[in-house]
């Protein structure tokens, strides 16, 4: 690990808080924070900025607002050393024009939106500036995690400019939108793929009045921005920051990260949307590392995209967890309460004081079944002691576990317990914690001493771990408390962790792993 | 002519002890007999004794002028009986004088009034025959636990003869007015003081905050704050815990000074007075009716029950102890519903909290568990034991693993109240409750 090496990150989002939609703002605000401390400089990058956000902690930027800032006024003419916009900017003339109605129809809605609330009088005689707010409310509100019903409903109201559900999901001033002929089923694969490339027909990105002209839209925006910046790498958050990631990634010859926080699939079932698939698919192909929030996703990526798992890091960030959580509860039949322990069996883990605590446990839950999981020298004793107990129908030894075997034992756990005597910090308590699993930790853990919301014990009080591992499986009060007030605490301690990983691909992108 | 009331709670719930799982079936004493002795002697030492010797002083000093309302709850009288007995002592001698004046409330400072109204009037009697047995007084103001208040509750109150009651003087019910008028309750049987809750919290939270830009408070300039609302205010309504002084604010941050100074600034004025509640109700009528849209309550900045019921384990616990209440009851074991009722007290649901737990707040402060998690742990624990004593059969066995002293045993059962000779400084222990009269059971010991 090269703590000391620092990085210029090029980081292409799609929002930011306090403007956000879904989770992904607040996974990126997470993320970044943490990556910050560890020497990575970070331009982000969203479609749009509000002036409330905060991010002291990096360079938040909108290409927005730096077009204008760039020049201007000389903004479609020549420039004064005779270069046309579309060398400058690097766009063929046609991307000129588009660029240009897109920002005036920005500037535009800028100057509507401080006038008042005029939209609907504006709406005959100006229809471009309706169209202007047209766009920048898809901005804001269209977003990958909207919940999945309200996403897919929403993005089929957009095809079929349903204006009856716009109306409810986006307010009385929602417009009616015109459907995109790109994103037809028949030729969306192939036009996403195009796209992506940047070689769409008319070899000019095709500027749509939905979603996807947005995505094109913000892609093409970035390319002229990011071209006066020098970043190592580009590392985009899904799949609409994708397509822009490409272009950047090609312009200046660096490695590209995408970061999968969800995917269509997860999001929308069987109602994926073929044009999203497709740009997901060409932005993963494209990138020289892949960034999944879990196992679980790592896995769908690869199957439904054949990425191979060598180009795929595993990053949790805890935020995320709980759809992992839920899939893999979903999957378990087994209703039986159940205990987990995993870690080094060793003496440093306290693994003998889990056991002796679940011979009490089942004295007063006998349904409880307790999972120890790992390896280590002290196993084949333990093993003996389980027996001895009289308690082996209880207890199972799956050995070394890793992946997403992991993820299944800390989703399908009731309480993960840490009883070490000895620990420096116990990043598993964490871990455990991220997949909405109550812990019990030994006081002599360094976690024990930032984490408010777990419950405490002295690793050789063997009565109190028992009793408090059955009041979580007999309270289920009790746990879920626990769960809401951990669930913020550690998305705080565990981006640290995810941010040191995060790090860790970008060199091997650098190195070309 | 303007006055202000001085109202202050005097309380200590019986703390649960650390009992786990293990124990149910086995071990039926739950409370922490070392810890709440400990609690008692402490308060008693840092406030309750200075601060009724203090109180005192001042109603001699001003030959009259000088009033208080307290209202004692039965646990608290228990436990002072048990552990310290000199301030219900010292309590007699300010009933005594004539200038204090005692609430009624409910003796185990319960939520009884939202979860049991049976169960609510029945802990309020208790406590008005403790109120005459141990002071000789029939209060007729009612302060529910923690203030909590809504139109149902006064409906309830005044049922029950009172002939006014204390409310929190929230912000969105008031809704513009004052909180510095006698208002009527919504059926309009009831008068209501409503706390000035910033003149208030000033002394009980702010004292002794050096952040304030306030600080330091002198009772020079809070008599000031205080005859600025003349010509609006026929009331000024002071209520806090009396443990604020000496206890949350220590005697070093110059509390008792404070206190000590506060009638003479006060009384400075010509104009002003100082009353206790029902002098109040009797000398102002009220300006309006005030119906309550909410339950309210003195605590947080929510003033509303959250901190006793926000999180899914305190409605848990909650639920299961007000379900057993008819079980108790049907049973006729006058012990156990005696320590059934002791795990009514609301602490213990407070104690619960996770509103900013971690951030070394208040609710951490007041705490004797090292989590809400252990809080509530334990006390399920100790009430699965009670459930299962309930559902034994009759009769129950006596004595369980407990001292044999019959004497000491039962002038410490718990549900017992010391009864002393009305204005005599002399405490007799005997037993209030009729229905805690006969039991020996040890398991129900308080002391």
């Amino acid at each position: 690990m090269t703590e000391s090496q620092r990085y210029e990150v090029l980081m292409l989002g799609w929002e930011y808080p306090p403007h956000i939609s879904g989770g992904l703002g607040t996974a990126c605000e997470g993320l970044t924070t943490a990556l910050a401390p560890l020497g990575v400089g970070i331009d982000f990058v969203v479609p749009h900025l509000y002036g409330q956000e905060h991010a002291p902690h990096m360079r938040l930027n909108s290409p927005d607002q730096s077009l204008r800032e760039l020049d201007p006024l000389a903004w479609g003419s020549n420039y004064a050393d005779g270069a046309t916009a579309s060398d400058r900017l690097m766009v063929s003339p046609d991307g000129v024009a588009s660029l240009r109605s897109a920002l005036q129809e920005t500037l535009l809605y800028e100057t509507r939106a401080d006038g008042g609330d005029e939209n609907r009088a504006t709406q005959q005689g100006d229809n471009r500036r309706v169209r202007a707010v047209e766009h920048t409310r898809i901005q804001a509100l269209l977003s990958p995690y909207l919940r999945p019903e309200d996403y897919s409903y929403l993005l089929k109201a957009l095809e079929e400019g349903n204006d009856a559900v716009l109306h409810e999901l986006l307010g009385p001033t929602a417009m009616l939108f015109e459907p995109d002929s790109a994103s037809s089923p028949v030729d969306a694969r192939e036009r996403a793929a195009q796209i992506a490339r940047g070689d769409a027909p008319g070899s000019s990105p095709h500027y749509g009045d939905n979603l996807f002209g947005e995505v094109m839209r913000y892609a093409e925006r970035v390319a002229v921005w990011a071209r006066h910046k020098r970043p190592q790498v580009v590392h985009a958050h899904d799949w609409m920051t994708f397509p822009a990631a490409t272009r950047v990634a090609e312009l200046h010859g660096i490695p590209m990260i995408a970061h999968v926080h969800s995917l269509e699939q997860d999001r929308s079932g069987d109602g994926a949307n073929e044009t999203i698939v497709g740009l997901e698919g060409a932005g993963l192909r494209a990138a020289d590392r892949v960034i999944a929030v879990s196992h679980y996703t790592a896995r769908m990526i690869n199957q439904q995209h054949g990425i191979p798992f060598e180009r795929i890091d595993v990053v949790h960030n805890g935020a995320y967890a709980r759809k992992t959580v839920s899939a893999y509860r979903s999957e378990s039949a087994d209703d039986r309460p159940m205990v987990l322990f995993l870690g080094r069996v060793t003496y440093q883990k306290g693994p003998d004081y889990f056991v002796e605590a679940a011979a009490k446990v089942l004295q007063v839950v006998p349904e409880a079944s307790f999972v120890m999981a790992g390896n280590g020298d002290m196993l084949p004793r333990l093993k003996d002691r389980v027996r001895e107990l009289g308690i082996e129908s209880s207890f199972s030894f799956p050995g070394f576990v890793r992946g997403a075997d992991v993820e299944r034992l800390f989703s399908t756990a009731d309480v993960y317990v840490m009883p070490s005597v000895s620990e420096p910090f116990g990043i598993s308590a964490l871990e455990a914690m991220s997949y909405e699993t109550p812990v019990v930790l030994s006081r002599q853990s360094g976690a024990s001493e930032i984490l408010h919301h777990a419950l405490k014990v002295d690793f050789w009080d063997v009565n109190k771990l028992a009793g408090q591992i059955v009041a979580i499986l007999r309270y289920p009060e009790l746990r879920s408390s626990i769960v809401d007030m951990a669930r913020e605490e550690v998305r705080r301690v565990h981006w640290e962790a995810a941010a040191a990983k995060v790090k860790q691909a970008y060199e091997r992108a650098l190195k070309g792993d | 002519m303007p006055s202000v009331c001085f109202y202050f709670e005097v309380h200590q719930p019986y703390r649960v002890r650390p009992y786990d799982v293990f124990q149910i079936g086995r071990d039926h004493q739950y409370l922490d007999e070392k810890l709440n002795a400990e609690v008692m002697q402490k308060v008693a030492r840092k406030c309750y004794l200075p601060a009724n010797q203090l109180m005192l002083d001042l109603i001699d000093r001003y030959e009259g002028r000088f009033k208080v309302a307290y209202s004692l709850t039965g646990v608290g009288l228990e436990q002072m009986h048990s552990y310290a007995p000199e301030v219900i002592e010292s309590f007699q001698r300010l009933v005594a004088t004539g200038c204090v004046e005692l609430l009624a409330e409910t003796y185990h400072h319960s939520l009884a009034s939202i979860y049991d109204l049976a169960e609510f009037r029945e802990q309020v009697a208790i406590h008005g025959r403790l109120m005459r047995s141990l002071f000789g007084v029939k209060p007729t103001v009612f302060r529910n636990t923690e203030l909590v208040y809504n139109d149902d509750i006064a409906r309830e109150v005044a049922k029950l003869g009172y002939l006014g009651m204390l409310a929190e003087g929230a912000d969105d019910v008031l809704a513009g007015r004052s909180p510095n008028f006698v208002y009527r309750s919504a059926g309009g049987e009831l008068g209501l003081l409503l706390k000035n809750y910033r003149l208030s919290d000033d002394v009980a939270f702010r004292f002794s905050n050096g952040a304030w830009p306030e600080w330091p408070l002198t009772a020079d300039k809070f008599a000031r704050w205080i005859h600025g609302t003349g010509g609006d205010a026929d009331t000024i309504n002071l209520m806090m815990d009396y443990e604020t002084f000496g206890e949350h604010q220590w005697q070093e941050t110059g509390i008792f000074a404070f206190l000590e100074h506060l009638p003479g600034a006060l009384l400075e004025h010509p104009d002003w007075s100082i009353k206790t509640p029902s002098e109040t109700l009797e000398a102002y009528a009220p300006v309006e009716t005030l119906p309550y849209p909410r339950t309210t309550s003195w605590a947080d900045v929510a003033r509303d029950l959250s901190a006793w019921n926000g999180n899914e384990m305190q409605a848990r616990a909650i639920e299961r102890v007000t379900t057993l209440g008819d079980r108790i009851k049907r049973r006729k074991d006058s012990a156990m519903l005696a320590l059934w009722r002791k795990l009514t007290t609301s602490d213990h649901f407070y104690y619960m909290s996770t509103k900013w737990f971690g951030d070394g707040d208040v609710h951490a402060y007041f705490s004797p568990y090292e989590s809400p998690y252990e809080a509530f742990i334990n006390y399920m624990n100790a009430l699965t034991d009670l459930e299962k004593q309930v559902d034994k059969p009759l009769p129950v066995t006596s004595a369980r693993g407990v001292p044999t002293n019959a004497t000491i045993a039962s002038s410490r059962t718990p549900a017992s109240a010391p009864v002393p000779t009305p204005g005599s400084s002399v405490v007799v222990p005997k037993v209030v409750d009729p229905r805690a009269a006969t039991s020996k059971d040890g398991s129900v010991r308080s002391a």
